[in-house]
């Protein structure tokens, strides 16, 4: 009896070890989880995946990767934008970072730094103070890196910015119409409600 | 005509590449030295060792990665459209004009009227007094079959790294050639390089 029972709290004892360690992996995996989750919770990257589509503009204050389709301005100035190598963007951008790579159309305008990968196409126009290019990476278009012109252009940018965001503080209560991204901190509009913002870019150019 | 064969696909450095001191090149380089702001468009493909060299100066690098267009250009007949077809090739013209052209190998892979268009696009680019500067196969009679990079070295030399093992037959443009190609340049200086290459400053 008590052998049997010493077999069976041996059996037992086997059984929950073996339980204990499959609980022990699961919980592994859990944390692994978890820490993958909280590392993208706590680096704050906000995705737009891979069958994402927008068309408009994009603000943001918090980094900022797109895998879809983006077609319009894309602003976050104080944080960065990466557009991953499954991203296709055609639009101005206004960051304080900015990598590339994958496809890019139009201008870049960087307080930082601009990265161009290696299996990136960017087709375009970059102003920033540091740009830096992996050799393979398609390139068309003009790099301003003279410190003065690239602090000037972004200035204006800002300056820009600034205004749009003004106007469009005191025209948040008359349109609804936004459709927020992320929570509050990213925000689409539609092409014709940027028109200002437009032309305002345009005449910096 | 002037055909390539390798797509731009399959463009992948064959060799180890070939170091080669280009004197007219350090000589523009050091000019930059002065810290006044100097636009600079290179014809050929964006590569790391480029934008880093001229980042460090902190100029303007207009880049208008021709190769992938060689050879429309030179299979167009019409003068307008081969001027029209350059036009869309280039960057957009900025207000600011350019101090300084590179030529690297492009040049030595267009026939004579694509090379016209092309140059008389790139002098409404320029400002009077730009200085161009270009690579020439000039001792070879043969080239690799598609052009390849020339990338510049801390130390303002060159490196020569070709992507093609075949080859095609050189047009060995002399400086004469190309100043009667070349509206509006004039030959500042020109010097035969030991690997074969004509090294050539051309002011506008």
């Amino acid at each position: 009896m008590f052998e049997l029972g010493k077999k069976e709290g041996a059996e037992n004892n086997h059984e929950d070890s073996a339980r204990n360690e499959q609980q022990s992996q699961r919980n592994a995996a859990r944390t692994e989880g978890a820490s993958a989750t909280s590392a993208t919770t706590s680096r704050n990257v906000a995705v737009i995946g891979r069958s994402i589509r927008i068309d408009g503009d994009l603000q943001g204050e918090e980094d900022l990767c797109i895998e879809g389709d983006v077609n319009g301005t894309i602003s976050l100035q104080n944080n960065t934008l990466t557009i991953g190598s499954e991203g296709k963007v055609k639009a101005d951008v206004y960051a304080k970072s900015v990598i590339v790579d994958g496809m890019m159309e139009g201008d870049l305008y960087s307080s930082e730094r601009v990265e161009v990968r290696r299996n990136a196409t960017v087709n375009g126009n970059i102003t920033a103070p540091r740009v830096s290019l992996e050799d393979g990476a398609r390139f068309k278009g003009s790099m301003e890196m003279d410190q003065q012109a690239v602090e000037k252009a972004i200035s204006a940018v800002a300056n820009v910015a600034t205004t749009n965001a003004g106007s469009e503080t005191r025209s948040k209560d008359q349109s609804k119409t936004r459709s927020g991204l992320n929570g509050d901190k990213h925000a689409t509009k539609p092409k014709s409600a940027s028109r200002d913002t437009a032309e305002g870019r345009e005449s910096v150019g | 005509m002037i055909q390539l064969s390798v797509r731009s696909a399959d463009r992948e450095t064959i060799e180890k590449p070939i170091r080669f001191n280009a004197p007219l090149f350090r000589s523009l380089v050091q000019r930059l030295d002065t810290g006044e702001r100097c636009v600079v468009l290179d014809l050929g493909a964006a590569r790391t060792q480029t934008v880093s060299l001229f980042g460090q100066y902190g100029c303007r690098l207009d880049i208008a990665d021709l190769i992938d267009g060689v050879e429309q250009l030179n299979a167009e007949p019409d003068p307008e459209c081969l001027q029209d077809r350059v036009e869309a090739l280039l960057p957009v013209p900025h207000a600011e004009a350019a101090d300084a052209v590179l030529c690297w190998d492009i040049l030595n892979y267009l026939d004579r009227p694509a090379l016209t268009a092309l140059m008389s696009r790139v002098a409404a680019r320029a400002r009077p007094g730009t200085l161009v500067h270009m690579l020439i196969v000039y001792a070879g009679t043969h080239m690799p079959a598609y052009p390849g990079h020339i990338v510049p070295r801390e130390d303002h030399s060159l490196l020569d790294v070709a992507v093609s093992r075949n080859e095609r037959e050189a047009p060995r443009y002399t400086p004469c050639d190309l100043t009667d190609c070349l509206h509006g340049y004039s030959l500042e200086r020109a010097v035969l390089l030991t690997n074969g290459l004509q090294e050539m400053l051309f002011r506008l």
